[in-house]
């Protein structure tokens, strides 16, 4: 198994972020997040990517313990992610992004590796550009990928890449992604608020509400489940 | 002009016109030696204020450690003064090591902290009398020596070797910024959690610009030591080190590499030879001014300010 999550609370003071999540992931495997807003998504790629602290529970990447592990060796151990807002590390170009994420994401310099990314990305046009200053939104969003791609990663966890897009945006970087899966043979873990995108990405889904996992399954079966429904329309199921 | 041009510029200038025309003024040199010691904290200093984003108040503590590491281990234990001046270097890099729970804190508690723990050494340097001599200092200080019948003690001497440690400094600073290392370091600022995320260990990165960076203030420190062959806790850990590196790292440019040398040269020069000249009492408050003025008008110091103007007359030319 890449992934594995037992009873994963986060809490913040008196507050349950997270809640006793429990799920897996296979190597190579496309899994979709979901739920509303406040559901926890971003809090549990927190407590997988290390940014928070889970306050219960167990997180294994190929069985190796994922809590005891500070933020930066999680990276060396395979775990990538995208921000849902774009990171672009500050005063350092495109390349020089990827460069550092490279580096120290894998201990090693390969420049053809992040020529081939940049590519994949459709970013080479602005591999010496200002990455803080100078990119439109969907570039920003593609060297969120492109980052942690550098790193090379096993599980690459998306917070909402596609969020802000316009539909033939998406519909292109939702390609990208795919090719990206396909060539370096990645797990990916999404979170989408758009149910065509998970429908056309994810053979399966996971939905959090109030931070509790209520339904895991194809993208069909979820998004007829009853309490999912509710979850989303905070009424009854038609 | 191409960057090896102006580094060939420079060297001639600082290694053979310099001593040519003012060697045989000794105030003139001296006054150099002091502007390069000022130099050499202020390279140090943006080091860590650029690269590590850490504004420090406590330089002081490093340029005193360092300064007293190497006037003992000389006195005491008769090394030769240039060993002990790397070795107060390593000296400096280890009491940063003492300094480094203020990594944790953040802008205005890192630089209060680390203001603190220069107090700390200060403090120290008075107590312990029977190694350092306590408040009456250390007299007697070996003097620079001679090396392959060069002088070293003299004030040209000490030109020369200080001006090769801030040459020395400004050639690290130059290596660490371009690496990957200084990379991650520059991009720490605005997005620590965005390059954590991609593995870098922002903790051990700081900690190791604080441990360079102190190096560096520590052989500034020992070069002064054996320059001036005294010591006293007062004198080593004064503010002003600080206070002056930092006045010059910014008048100069501390996002640059040669803006805290121009800045310590022009603003202690200038200072020296036209102000109290014009102002013998409280020249200091034109160098406030003119700070003050700088950070207006130009926040990114003389050299941003020369580069714009060389930029502005060269697209007047292409006009």
């Amino acid at each position: 198994m890449l992934l594995e999550l037992k009873g994963i609370s986060v809490a913040f003071g008196g507050l349950v972020a997270v809640s006793d999540v429990t799920f897996s992931m296979a190597e190579g495997e496309v899994l979709g997040l979901v739920g509303p807003n406040g559901a926890g998504k971003t809090t549990l790629f927190n407590a997988i990517s290390g940014l928070a602290r889970p306050s219960q529970g167990r997180a294994r990447l190929l069985g190796r313990d994922l809590i005891a592990m500070p933020i930066h060796v999680r990276a060396r151990a395979g775990i990538g992610r995208a921000f849902q807002v774009p990171q672009p590390l500050h005063e350092l170009t495109v390349r020089e992004n990827l460069m550092v994420a490279q580096r120290f994401g894998t201990g090693r310099m390969d420049r053809q590796r992040i020529d081939e990314i940049l590519d994949l990305l459709k970013l080479g046009h602005k591999a010496e550009s200002d990455a803080a200053t100078s990119l439109a939104l969907t570039e920003q969003k593609a060297l969120e990928v492109a980052k942690a791609l550098a790193t090379d990663p096993k599980l690459l966890m998306l917070d909402e890449v596609l969020a802000g897009l316009e539909t033939a945006g998406k519909r292109a970087f939702m390609l990208t992604l795919d090719e990206v899966r396909k060539r370096f043979g990645l797990a990916l873990l999404i979170i989408e608020h758009d149910i065509e995108t998970i429908t056309r990405l994810c053979p399966r889904v996971v939905v959090l509400n109030f931070g509790r996992l209520i339904a895991e399954g194809s993208p069909e079966q979820v998004f007829n489940d009853p309490e999912v429904i509710r979850s989303y329309t905070g009424g009854e199921a038609a | 002009m191409n960057q090896r041009l102006k580094i060939a510029a420079f060297v001639i200038l600082a290694y053979g016109a310099v001593p040519l025309a003012l060697g045989g003024n000794p105030y003139v040199i001296g006054l150099i030696v002091a502007s390069l010691t000022i130099g050499g904290i202020a390279v140090a200093w943006a080091l860590l204020g650029n690269l590590g984003g850490m504004v420090s108040f406590g330089h002081a503590a490093f340029f005193g450690v360092g300064a007293y590491v190497s006037a003992l281990l000389t006195l005491r234990a008769g090394w030769p003064v240039f060993p002990a001046m790397i070795a107060a270097g390593i000296g400096a890099a280890v009491a940063s090591v003492a300094t480094m729970p203020a990594l944790r804190l953040r802008g205005p508690y890192f630089a209060l902290a680390i203001l603190a723990y220069a107090e700390i050494f200060r403090i120290l340097a008075t107590e312990l009398k029977s190694v350092t001599g306590g408040a009456a200092g250390l007299l007697s200080i070996p003097r620079l020596p001679v090396v392959l019948g060069v002088d070293f003690g003299t004030k040209l001497g000490g030109y020369f070797v200080i001006l090769t440690i801030v040459v020395m400094a400004m050639v690290v600073y130059h290596l660490i910024r371009r690496s990957p290392h200084g990379l991650a370091l520059k991009a720490m600022h605005e997005s620590e959690d965005a390059t954590r995320v991609v593995g870098v260990n922002s903790t051990l990165l700081k900690a190791w610009m604080l441990a360079v960076s102190a190096f560096i203030t520590g052989m500034v420190g020992a070069f002064n030591a054996h320059y001036i062959n005294f010591l006293d806790p007062d004198y080593a850990f004064a503010g002003l080190w600080t206070t002056l590196a930092i006045v010059s790292a910014i008048f100069g440019g501390y996002r640059t590499v040669t803006g805290p040398l121009v800045g310590a040269v022009v603003v202690y020069l200038v200072d020296q030879l036209l102000f109290k000249a014009i102002l013998p009492q409280g020249h200091q408050i034109v160098l406030g001014v003119l700070l003050g003025a700088m950070i207006l008008f130009s926040p990114g110091g003389l050299m941003a300010l020369v580069q714009m103007l060389v930029r502005r007359k060269e697209s007047s030319h292409a006009a």
